[in-house]
């Protein structure tokens, strides 16, 4: 097992930086992020987080329509500030939005830019706007995110005192854009909470009612994280900030039997009447069976090179996910995991006892890597077994698949041979959609 | 012609100092060729840039951007797609998250010009918060080593990124350093991204030091072989030149080392795009006497004539040259024709780099397409030639008339509903990111010119015209967009009718509009 890697220059990386968080705030209906850093720096984490991951594109305040400050020399020379304060004043006057947040990058940071008090006259004055500190060299976008909710939470949210509302959830889950399929992933966990009887604060994406939500933090009995790690984060702040306790459940349910025993869990913990959610169970199982054992038939009788062994390679979130499924519900054998989101130390032993107990009698390992390089080293010499070897990753991995003959999909960043739009692979029906799009793949098809 | 390119220094100036390059401007094509004073510039260095407060070509103020791109991103596309050499970004990962735009286009440029598909190979040092406080020049140097341990590359260029420049990374003296130890060219770019107003100037920063540290020294002439400076197009160079017994050699992008190696020894220098290649053009002239075409760019009937009848002349074809030029008229002539009977009168716009906007306008109104306005992301008054026979913005207005709404801005997505309520269009042709969807919005179809080579030549205007017929099918889905889908503008700026009311009635940020946010965030 490697926890860490031994070099940290990085090539065919699998995330952007910290100011890709500026995408986090795109995703919330309202949301206007305002970039406090050189000309090109959004431009660049566009490209990783929307472009260049499914196509996704965005709605609302996003790629060539970010306001920003297009530092240059004479900001780094005499100070930023002012030409900030200019951008800020225009923006809020041209850009139709609920929230602006303003994401300041590596070059005000370096030269001491005093941000927080050009923004917070704007926020005196009665605008709703953020300041959220994320230079690039403070960590990737999924750092960016956390540090860009809990600012949020903090100077927009703030503090209040209201009354919890029982069947009120907040949910902290994948990150906006740059977890490819977070628009239909967002959409069936919001369906089948909603069925269970919950209200969810999803926060992001076209199942959000947008700042509405995040005013009603405070009003939800629990907060609800459904990742590895990203997020606790956050959901540590807010058990601090309103009391509020959390549930943590690092899988992100793929597949019936997953998928019931969470909404089962979530249930228990928030102590609801479970007649509505076993009801919404019962008629999922039926429907995924159904298909299930439609499918069983092309499982059992095709007989030209499937893949038996697979490799997954990205970020926590849905490698875990998608190498408990296909372990615990297909029997495909995981022979190389490979974790890239530089996921912070103290998560990785966590995660590690994970991949140990992926199903009865099955354990692998997981490495932390972060440089391409090496990722594709180490596919290279894996040992796949008689099947089509089979990688779940990014397009970065296109060159050694075709080199071992394998077959690549692609489950997240960077994904430019997908376009993707509300597929969504978790859940009851996320889970038939990805063997769809593995067995397609396996068999020629793309 | 002074001699202005100083190869002695590891960098250059930016384009804004050497030329007065400017990104905000609005008026009439005929006033910007006038204001900008080539033939003056070009004969006076001195007169060249904005140092020079005596012709410094004035531009708008504006108070408020919208994200583009920068230099560091230049050099990355270009050096970070050649096919043996690696580019290694010093820098936080960040400035890395370009790659996958450039690895799409590096795929599919291998693809063009015939060369096995692979993905790019380009490092970051990957810089974090202790790095910024002790300095990483080992880890450049670390990398330098890996890079070259692992991929055995001909050249490595270093780039330098805002947070290395501020905190004062010295990448010369590694590249000197590094270079002595493997025995390869480093070459080390100072394309810091807010060096610059313009991302162009990142065009120069990376040809400099081509031309400085790759070029053969000791050229062996080869009389048949033409530099052109391009990008990833596909090769129509070749339908042209061949005919006359001449090669290509294309670069930047897609280029091999030894491609590079030998600009020095060719028989002169072209390009598609002046704003692209004039800069490396020049300083193979001046330092290796390649002669640069001298003549405008090859778009349109002239335009091709012009350049065509200056290759020729140059590599001693002109006999060959009439004789060809009279038979592609011939052949082009019918198809032009019978293109201009779909276009004529169809309403185009330009919204693309500066001198390849001006290419592109020549070839819709070859075809008849009516071009009332323009936008370009930044203005050069001059290039760095000098040469009156490059001022491409004259030619434009010479041969096909006056642009009566000709602006220069650098890609300012929320200028676009004025733009287009004063200057109505039936498509817009597009190249760079952020535009295109928000046009899409408006319910303007548009054709993102992917392949920049497409309107080049004769056959480009029909390839051109095709690419419009084509665009304008589009008009449905672009129809059902604007049927459902707004822009994310305020009503207040949506009603405005000049794009640039900022710089020029500034007080309107302080008076009161319908303050939509405002009247929100006090609810």
């Amino acid at each position: 097992m490697k926890l860490q890697q031994k070099n940290s220059i990085l090539t065919h990386q699998h995330y952007a930086c910290s100011m890709g968080a500026a995408y986090s705030v795109s995703a919330i209906p309202g949301g206007v992020p305002i970039v406090n850093c050189g000309p090109g720096c959004i431009d660049q984490q566009y490209a990783t987080m929307s472009f260049c991951n499914g196509y996704q594109g965005v709605a609302g305040v996003g790629s060539g329509d970010i306001p920003g400050t297009d530092t240059s020399e004479n900001e780094i020379v005499f100070g930023g500030a002012k030409k900030l304060d200019g951008v800020i004043k225009a923006a809020l006057k041209i850009m139709k939005g609920d929230l602006f947040v303003v994401l300041s990058g590596c070059a005000p940071q370096l030269v001491g830019d005093d941000v927080g008090t050009v923004v917070k006259k704007y926020r005196d004055m009665g605008y709703p706007i953020v300041n959220a500190e994320v230079p690039g060299f403070k960590g990737n976008n999924l750092k960016g995110h956390e540090t860009v909710v809990i600012a949020i939470i903090d100077q927009f949210v703030g503090e209040s005192k209201v009354r919890k509302r029982k069947k009120l959830v907040n949910l902290w889950f994948e990150e906006p854009y740059f977890n490819t399929f977070w628009r239909g992933d967002y959409a069936e966990i919001k369906r089948m909470l909603k069925a269970a009887g919950f209200d969810v604060n999803v926060f992001f994406g076209s199942e959000s009612t947008g700042v509405s939500e995040w005013k009603d933090i405070p009003k939800a009995t629990f907060n609800l994280v459904v990742s590895p790690w990203m997020g606790l984060k956050i959901a540590k702040h807010l058990e601090k900030k309103y009391n509020q306790p959390y549930l943590h459940i690092p899988v992100i349910p793929i597949g019936e039997e997953a998928t019931t025993a969470f909404l089962r869990k979530v249930v228990e913990f928030a102590k609801i009447d479970s007649a509505p959610s076993e009801r919404f169970i019962s008629q999922e199982a039926h429907r995924y069976y159904y298909y299930l054992e439609h499918f069983s038939n092309f499982f059992s009788e095709y007989h030209f090179n499937l893949p038996t062994s697979f490799a997954t390679v990205g970020d926590a979130a849905y490698n875990l996910a998608v190498t408990t499924f296909l372990a615990d519900q297909i029997g495909l054998v995981p022979v190389k995991q490979i974790i890239t989101d530089n996921t912070p130390k103290e998560y990785r032993e966590q995660i590690l006892e994970l991949y140990h107990h992926l199903s009865e009698e099955v354990c692998t390992d997981v490495e932390f890597i972060e440089d391409g390089f090496i990722v594709e080293e180490e596919i290279e010499n894996t040992d796949f077994g008689t099947g089509t070897p089979l990688i779940l990753g990014s397009s970065w991995e296109q060159d050694v698949a075709e080199k071992i003959g394998g077959i690549l999909v692609e489950i997240g960043t960077v994904a430019t041979e997908e376009v993707v739009l509300n597929r969504s692979y978790i859940g009851y029906n996320g889970a038939l959609s990805l063997l769809e799009k593995i067995y397609s793949a396996s068999i020629g098809g793309k | 012609m002074p001699k202005k390119i100083n190869l002695n220094l590891d960098t250059v100036e930016n384009r804004e100092i050497r030329l007065g390059s400017i990104i905000s401007w609005d008026g009439k094509a005929s006033e910007l060729v006038e204001l900008s004073r080539y033939e003056e510039r070009g004969r006076d260095i001195g007169c060249s840039g904005n140092r020079s407060s005596g012709c410094r070509l004035c531009e708008l103020n504006m108070p408020f951007n919208q994200s583009s791109m920068c230099t560091n991103s230049i050099a990355a596309c270009q050096v970070g797609n050649l096919t043996d050499c690696v580019l290694i970004q010093h820098s936080p990962a960040g400035c890395s998250a370009r790659n996958p735009v450039f690895n799409l286009s590096f795929r599919e440029g291998l693809k063009r010009r015939g060369k096995k598909q692979k993905n790019i190979n380009i490092i970051s040092t990957n810089l974090q918060e202790n790095d910024m406080i002790f300095g990483a020049g080992d880890k450049l140097r670390t990398a330098v080593r890996e890079a070259y341990s692992r991929y055995e590359p001909k050249a490595i260029f270093l780039s330098m990124s805002c947070s290395t420049a501020i905190i004062g990374e010295d990448i010369s003296s590694a590249a000197t350093e590094m270079e002595d130890e493997l025995g390869i060219p480093v070459i080390p770019l100072h394309c810091e991204g807010f060096r610059s107003k313009h991302w162009s100037t990142g065009f120069d920063i990376v040809q400099h030091g081509i031309v400085r540290q790759i070029a053969n020294k000791h050229p062996k002439k080869q009389s048949d072989l033409i530099n052109i400076v391009a990008l990833w197009g596909t090769d129509y160079f070749t339908d042209m030149l061949k005919p006359l017994g001449l090669r290509v050699n294309y670069i930047v992008e897609i280029a091999s080392y030894e491609d590079l190696k030998q600009i020095s020894e060719a028989a002169a220098t072209t390009t598609f795009c002046h704003t692209l290649g004039s800069y490396m053009a020049t300083a193979l002239e001046q330092e290796y006497g390649v002669p640069q075409v001298r003549a405008p760019q090859p778009y349109g009937i002239s335009g091709t004539d012009a350049w065509l009848r200056a290759i020729a002349k140059i590599c001693g074809k002109d006999k060959e040259v009439e004789e060809y030029i009279t038979s592609e008229h011939e052949r082009i002539l019918p198809q032009i024709e019978s293109l201009r009977k779909k276009l004529t009168g169809i309403k185009g716009y330009v919204l693309t780099g500066s001198a390849y906007a001006h290419g592109l306008i020549s070839v819709l109104r070859e075809l008849e397409i009516v071009v009332d306005g323009s936008l370009v992301f930044h203005h050069d008054p001059v290039y760095d030639s000098g040469s009156e026979e490059q001022n491409s913005l004259k030619t434009l207005v010479d041969t096909y008339g006056d642009i009566p709404h000709f602006t220069v801005s650098k890609t300012q997505p929320f200028q676009l509903p004025q733009l287009f309520k004063r200057t109505p269009a039936d498509f817009v042709i597009v190249r760079h990111g952020g535009l295109a969807p928000d046009l899409a919005r408006l319910g303007i179809p548009s054709f993102e010119m992917g392949d920049e080579h497409l309107p080049v030549g004769y056959d480009g205007i029909v390839r051109l015209g095709k690419a419009v017929l084509e665009t304008l099918s589009k008009r449905k889905f672009n129809n059902v967009l604007r049927r459902h889908v707004s822009l994310p503008y305020t009503e207040w700026w949506m009603n405005q009718k000049d794009p640039f009311v900022f710089a020029n009635k500034p007080d309107i940020l302080d008076e009161d509009g319908d303050r939509t946010n405002e009247i929100t965030a006090k609810k």
